[in-house]
């Protein structure tokens, strides 16, 4: 009886067959805490679909998750034979780890990350997508990495930023280990360059374009600090998200993309 | 139950498996952890079916239950299902079905009562050895 090694996980074989039925998936990535990669992972997720597209939006923020919170869903997905049914607001099909943890906190190694976000990966039942928005967490970490080994060469990543030197070095890293491992960079996106109500600028120039252009890549644009957008994600009140400034600004920013097509039909 | 999306992922392995070493196999052996709360003679009955008019048609499919093993990265003492599945409610017992690293949510070393363990063995369905012709 030959032993084999970790490279026979079953589970990459049913993450690629998910994967083969979702025509693009994107990463939105940081490594730094607090740019709002969430909100811009749930925000563009409601847009897309709005817009007629197919959307899954996984929460692999397993440290912090907030996807359902923002989008409202709660209580265990159903489970079928194919897998876990992920369920749906706002035309958005939602995987989240606090759909089984409702708020519980959760002690976790980098090991038991890894697993969860793989198991996640491998069980939910997307059905058919235009698109699957991945909310990864803070950090270079074992999701990360888990996440790069199991969907990055099928994949594009969308890297938040914010104006400050703070973030752009922490950015800058992250960009370098999507690029050694080969997944593209569909664009950076700097978030909070200006306050939504006075267009005032707390930082006098968008680091974002300069780090954008020292790797050669696309910059999407600029998002405003919009505290209308944060009292909306606070009330689960999708709707009214998508009326923001902030909501307006990255639709804005991603027609700079060629992200926001459809082409498949459930 | 999800046995079905995980016995394809099975049979999906196996035969990446052969495509990739060229060899062809005559059997192969899947271990049901604990924590999975599958019934393994459906399991088992499951990957009969999906190999019908594959190339391991004919293979020799072992099935086996995983005892789980919990570790406290506290105290070092370890656990077993029993003395863990008596403790939880309905819900609970879904959710590690799924997800067996959420028993630290809800769960507590029997010893030393922190919710710094990790399970060691028995946590969901696996691949563990492949039968190559010689």
């Amino acid at each position: 009886m030959f032993e084999p090694d970790t490279s026979l996980d079953f589970r990459e074989g049913m993450i690629k067959r998910k994967l083969e039925r979702i025509r693009q998936t994107i990463l939105i990535t940081s490594g730094k805490g607090g740019v709002g990669k969430s909100i811009v992972a749930a925000t563009l997720a409601a847009l897309m679909a709005k817009a007629g597209m197919s959307v899954g939006l996984l929460d692999a923020d397993v440290y912090g998750p907030s996807s359902a919170f923002i989008f409202g869903v709660r209580g265990l997905p159903k489970e079928d034979r194919h897998g876990l049914i992920p369920p749906v607001s706002n035309g958005v099909k939602v995987m989240s780890l606090d759909l089984f943890l409702a708020g519980r906190p959760l002690l976790m190694s980098g090991k038991g990350a890894r697993q969860i976000v793989k198991e996640l990966l491998a069980l939910t039942d997307w059905g058919i997508l235009d698109c699957l928005i991945v909310d990864t967490p803070p950090s270079t970490g074992d999701v990360l990495m888990t996440l790069i080994k199991a969907i990055g060469n099928r994949s594009g990543s969308i890297v938040v930023t914010a104006p400050t030197a703070l973030s752009t070095s922490i950015v800058r890293r992250v960009i370098k280990i999507l690029l050694a491992a080969q997944v593209p960079i569909f664009g950076v996106l700097e978030n909070m360059s200006y306050t939504a109500s006075s267009k005032a600028r707390p930082l006098t120039h968008s680091r974002g374009k300069s780090l954008a252009s020292e790797f050669g890549i696309k910059f999407l644009g600029e998002l405003p600090i919009d505290y209308k957008a944060a009292e909306a994600a606070d009330a689960s009140d999708i709707p009214s998200l998508l009326q923001t400034d902030f909501a307006k600004a990255l639709l804005t920013s991603m027609k700079n993309s060629n992200l926001f097509t459809t082409k498949t039909k459930n | 139950m999800h046995e079905l999306a995980l016995a394809e992922g099975i049979i999906l392995n196996v035969l990446d498996f052969a495509r990739k070493s060229g060899r062809h196999i005559v059997g192969f052996r899947v271990a049901i952890g604990e924590f999975a709360q599958f019934d393994k003679r459906l399991v088992k009955e499951l990957l009969i079916e999906l190999v019908k008019g594959t190339e391991l048609d004919k293979a020799n499919i072992i099935v086996e239950v995983e005892r789980a093993v919990i570790k406290c990265l506290y105290c070092g003492s370890k656990w077993g299902f029993n003395r863990l599945i008596k403790k939880l409610s309905d819900d609970q017992k879904e959710m590690i079905h799924f997800l067996p690293e959420l028993l630290n949510s809800f769960s507590k070393c029997p010893t030393c009562g922190k919710s710094d363990f990790e399970i060691e063995k028995g946590r969901s369905v696996k691949l563990v050895g492949v039968e190559l012709d010689v």
